[in-house]
Parts: structure tokens; sequence; C-alpha cells
């Protein structure tokens, strides 16, 4: 027992094991820490520094990472974006894209949800289903391609049939109607997003309420404003809301498809300040727009999740 | 019970029958019309795509053609294309694997445990989303430049798990909740220790939800184009500005265009097909927990 080889080798072998049993209790004991550091670091760095970085370049003459070195010149930039010419226009169309886009998506991807669901064969369901989430796949440049080509008033495909099946002219849709032409084809894109979620919503109300219901001798769509709708709410608050949000940050499809034009026909707010930034290179005037942007999602946003609410989504 | 039916319901029966059959044709004409409206863009991008150059803009179009592997040819011989296509595979499949590992913890945490003022953390989180990335990216432009992180895989690696953290923390936070506590207790009861709980039952549990969010973040990832063309220039450029490059120049090559496009969507499309069956039940938001 007492041998000197064992008692040598005894102590070290326990610290050892005791150190990892240690070292397991912090790990499990401060879970959550280890579990949300990095993301707190991750979502530290992408909201306040953004936001505080743009805060501060708004407020100076020429950008410096330098504070020491910043001009401050108060709200002079705020103004400049302000005066600018075509700053609520840009606000405007973007809010009629936001709200027609979104429109437009919840209603159809719930229409066709609800078409679906209710197909009998289940072969036949999931082959809808697969068939209507495709478009999501679609990048916006490939989708501004997509619109490029087969809107292009000379060798368009869509023109070229209205023409040829219909007693109508066919319109300049990238130079005559180019919001409308880019509230379509957001739609065409982003429907599968609702769509699917609602799906989803849809297959999860439970069959003893649908069955009560049906007993009772309730028709179709009375079944749907009394048991499935209300049942759905959480699933469309969430759903609008990120298709919200994700519609105030469009760029890519616009970009691709009219650069903002013609003219400042399709100007959004986020094109007006990728111009300012890198065509005018007014940096700071472009940071006050971005300022006041970000202000303005984050209250719609917040308005948006007080008035309807967490209500029935988690709790 | 079923002979005392027929009887006097059967003129009703007649009626609904009708009513069902009206509803199945009208349903099925619906969704005829929409799969035409999805299908046909796709359809023609595919097609010119696979035309020579000499028909591509072909008014009456060439209904039947040729198909020709021409344009992919091409793409696949400029090295610029496949530079920025390899960019973007291992960039975007980078962040989705970061994102999960950094998202899905944190999710678990919200959902166990009572984290103090936890809807006030959970719309903070949101609210990264809620910054137009053309906000988040000036910033972000500046300090890349001091750091040497512009035009660097690293550098946007972190800007696409930017724009997914949210959404995998909401999606998989609601996952979680929809998962018995009582399995890991068990687990517990047995000796596990709650690393162990999360590992071994917890996360197979929630595999259809990581599944789907995994898709859900590659996809917002793939097609992102502003970080692309704010924060690279050459060394890692995304398969998004290459394409985007093609429309922005002068005289366009349709069918090489379309041809960029298509390789953009193919291998996106081919992905959620594969996990359309987790989809439905991963974007749920814990509100649908059978299947």
């Amino acid at each position: 027992m007492s041998s000197p080889t064992q008692t040598q080798t005894e102590p070290t072998r326990e610290t050892g094991e005791t150190r990892v049993a240690r070292l397991q209790g912090v790990w499990n004991e401060y879970l959550p820490v280890w579990f949300t550091a990095p993301m707190v670091l991750v979502m530290v760095l992408i909201t306040f520094f953004p936001g505080a970085y743009n805060l501060y370049l708004s407020l100076i003459d020429e950008p410096t990472l330098n504070v020491f070195q910043a001009e401050f010149v108060g709200l002079s930039n705020f103004e400049a974006a302000f005066t600018l010419a075509g700053a609520t226009h840009s606000l405007v169309i973007t809010l009629t894209l936001v709200a027609s886009a979104l429109l437009l998506e919840t209603v159809l991807g719930f229409g066709l949800a609800a078409l679906v669901a209710g197909v009998d064969s289940d072969r036949l369901q999931s082959f809808y289903r697969i068939l209507f989430i495709i478009p999501m796949a679609v990048a916006p440049v490939s989708l501004a391609t997509i619109g490029r080509i087969m809107l292009n008033s000379e060798v368009g495909i869509i023109p070229y049939l209205i023409e040829t099946t219909t007693p109508f002219a066919a319109p300049a849709f990238l130079s005559e109607m180019p919001l409308l032409t880019v509230i379509l084809l957001d739609t065409w894109n982003w429907t599968p997003f609702m769509f699917i979620i609602f799906y989803a919503g849809l297959s999860s109300v439970p069959e003893t309420l649908l069955e009560a219901s049906r007993v009772d001798g309730a028709p179709l769509w009375r079944r749907y404003v009394h048991v499935i709708i209300p049942y759905m709410k959480p699933v469309v608050f969430v759903a609008t809301l990120i298709r919200m949000i994700d519609l105030f940050r469009t760029f890519g499809v616009v970009y691709g498809l009219t650069q903002g034009g013609p003219g400042t026909a399709t100007q959004l707010v986020s094109i007006n300040i990728y111009e300012q930034m890198f065509i005018n290179v007014q940096t700071t005037v472009a940071a006050a727009i971005a300022v006041v942007y970000l202000v303005m999602v984050i209250a719609i946003c917040n308005i948006v999740i007080a008035k309807v609410g967490f209500k029935g989504v988690w709790d | 019970m079923a002979t005392t039916d027929i009887e006097p319901g059967s003129s009703q029966r007649l009626d609904t029958d009708t009513r069902e059959t009206v509803v199945t044709v009208v349903r099925h004409a619906v969704l005829l019309t929409w799969s035409v409206i999805v299908l046909f863009p796709l359809y023609w991008l595919a097609s010119m795509s696979l035309k020579p150059p000499s028909e591509v803009n072909a008014l009456p179009p060439d209904w039947i053609f040729l198909p020709t592997v021409y344009n992919y040819i091409q793409l696949l011989q400029n090295p610029d294309f496949i530079a920025a296509f390899t960019n973007s595979l291992v960039m975007v499949s980078a962040s989705v694997v970061l994102v999960l590992l950094i998202g899905v913890p944190a999710a678990y945490v919200l959902s166990r445990y009572d984290v103090p003022m936890e809807r006030d953390v959970l719309v903070w989180i949101l609210s990264s989303r809620m910054l137009p990335p053309i906000a988040v990216v000036l910033p972000f432009f500046i300090v890349y430049r001091e750091l040497n992180l512009f035009d660097t895989r690293i550098g946007m690696i972190f800007m696409y798990v930017s724009i997914n953290l949210s959404l995998v923390i909401w999606v998989m936070k609601a996952f979680f909740d929809g998962i018995p506590e009582t399995l890991e207790e068990a687990a517990r009861v047995d000796g596990a220790t709650r690393f162990q709980g999360f590992r071994k039952v917890v996360l197979p549990a929630a595999k259809p939800g990581i599944f789907s969010v995994a898709i859900i973040s590659f996809i917002f990832a793939w097609i992102e184009l502003l970080f692309g063309l704010m924060l690279t220039s050459f060394e890692a450029v995304p398969v998004t500005l290459f394409v985007y490059s093609f429309i922005g120049s002068r005289s366009i090559e349709w069918g090489m265009l379309a041809a960029a496009s298509m390789s953009m969507i193919v291998p996106v499309a081919i992905f959620l097909v594969a996990v359309n069956r987790y989809l439905a039940a991963g974007l749920s938001f814990g509100v649908v927990l059978k299947e």
C-alpha cells in the first residue's frame, strides 16, 4: 500500500481525475453561459456596432476611424439626407413595395396552402408542395435575370405572348410599370415561403377540432373563419413579421432589374443609400439616411409586435 | 344505421356530392394555374440556357429546338465563374455550420432555462434582422479595410452568419419548446449530465428543425448580393456577383446569363426537394408538433 511508487502515482492520477471531474462540473453548471456566450458576442457585433458606428458617421464631416480626428457637424448630414431630392419618394415606394408584396404573398400563400392541404391524394399533395416551394431557390439576381429575359420589350416572351394572343398592346414592363413589376416578381419569388409555413400550420390543426365542427354541420368557410384561422393566428403573425422584415431589406432584385430606375421609379431606400455611398461618395450622408431608416424599420416592427403581440405565439 | 340513412338522405347526398366535385375541379384548376406560373419562368430560363446563340432571341420563339450545352461549356471554361462558384460554396457552407454551432445551443438555453427578460432578448435577436443590410455593411466595410478582412472568405463568412443567426435561434427555440423536457429528465435520472442530455437526447429529436433551418440559412446566404458587392473585390467574390456582372455588362449574352442563373438555382432546388419532408415541420415556429 505504502510503497513509494504507488504513493507517487496515486495522487497525480487522483488530481488528474478530479480536475477533469471539476472541469466537467464547471462545464455543466455554467452550461447556459457557454452556450450563449458566442451568440451574445456575435449579436453585439452585428447590432450595437453597426448602429453606433452609423450614428457616429452620421454626425461627422469626413469618415475616419479615429474619434479624436473627427469633426462633428451636428445634424447637417441629416438635413442633407432629408432635403435630398427623392428622399421622401424612396421612402414612399419602399413602403408601397413592403405593404403590397406582403399582402399579396400572405393571401396567396394562405390560399394555396389551404387548397393543397385539401387535396385528397397524398402523392398529389406532396407533388404540389414540392413544386410550389421551388421559386424560393431562385436568388434575387437570377430573378432579375428572368425578369430581364422574359419581360424585355424587344425579345421577351411575355410581351410577345400578350401581343399575339390578346388584342392588347403589351406594356413596357420595366420602363412603364417598374415598381409593379418588382412587386409581382417578389411575389413569385417569396409566396413559397408563406405557403410552406401556412401549409405546416394548416396540417397541424388538431383533427378533433375539425371533427367537432364537421359534426356540427358547419360549412367549409365557417370552419375556416371560426376554427382554422383563429388557430393559425400565431403562425400567420410570425410568418408575416419575418417576411415584412425581409421585404424592408429588398435590394438584389431591384439592383439587378432596374438599378433603381428608370429615373428614380424604383429607388428604394436601400438603393438610395447604396448610391449615396458608392456613386456620390457621400458616406456620412448615406450613414444619416441609414440611421433614419434603421430607426424607422425597428419602430415599425416593434409597433407590430406590441399591437399584434406575442400573445399565443409562445405563451 | 346505414340502411336508415339512405332513404331520406339521398337527395341531400347528391347535393353534397356535386358540390364536392365542383370544389375539387376549382381546386385543381387554381393549383394547376399556379403550377404553370411557377414553372413557366423556370422552363423559359432553362430553355434559353440550352439554346444555341442564334436561337436565343428568336421571336416567334423556337418552341422545338435541339438543346445544346454550349452555354454551360462556355461557363465552365470561365475561370472567374469556377472561382466564384467555389467561393460561394465554401463560404456559404462554412457559415451554415458556424451559425448552427452558435445558434442551436443558444436556442436550447432560451428554451430550457429561465432567461431574464426572455421576450426582450428574443426581440433583440430578431432586431438584428431588422437592420437593413445596407445600413450594416457600411461600418463593416470601413472596419474590414482596417482589419484586412476586406475581400476575404473569413470576412464574408461572418457576414453570412450575421444574416442567419436570428432565424436559427427563433426557429430552433420554438422547436426545442416542442420537445418534452421529460425526455432529458429521464436521461439525467439515468446519470447523464446536462450536456449529455442535450447532445444525446434533445439534438436527435430536433433533427427536422436543424435540417430545415440549415437549408433556409444556406439559401439566404447563397442568394445574398449586397455583402459580396461591397465587401469583396476579387478574391472572395460570390457567385451572385458573377451573375450580376453579366447583367451589368452592356451587350448581354442571354444564353450565358441564363446558364449562370441556372447554375445558381439547380443546386438549391435539389436541396429543397431533398429536405422538403422536413421543411414543413421545421418552419412551423413551434406550432406544428406532429409528423
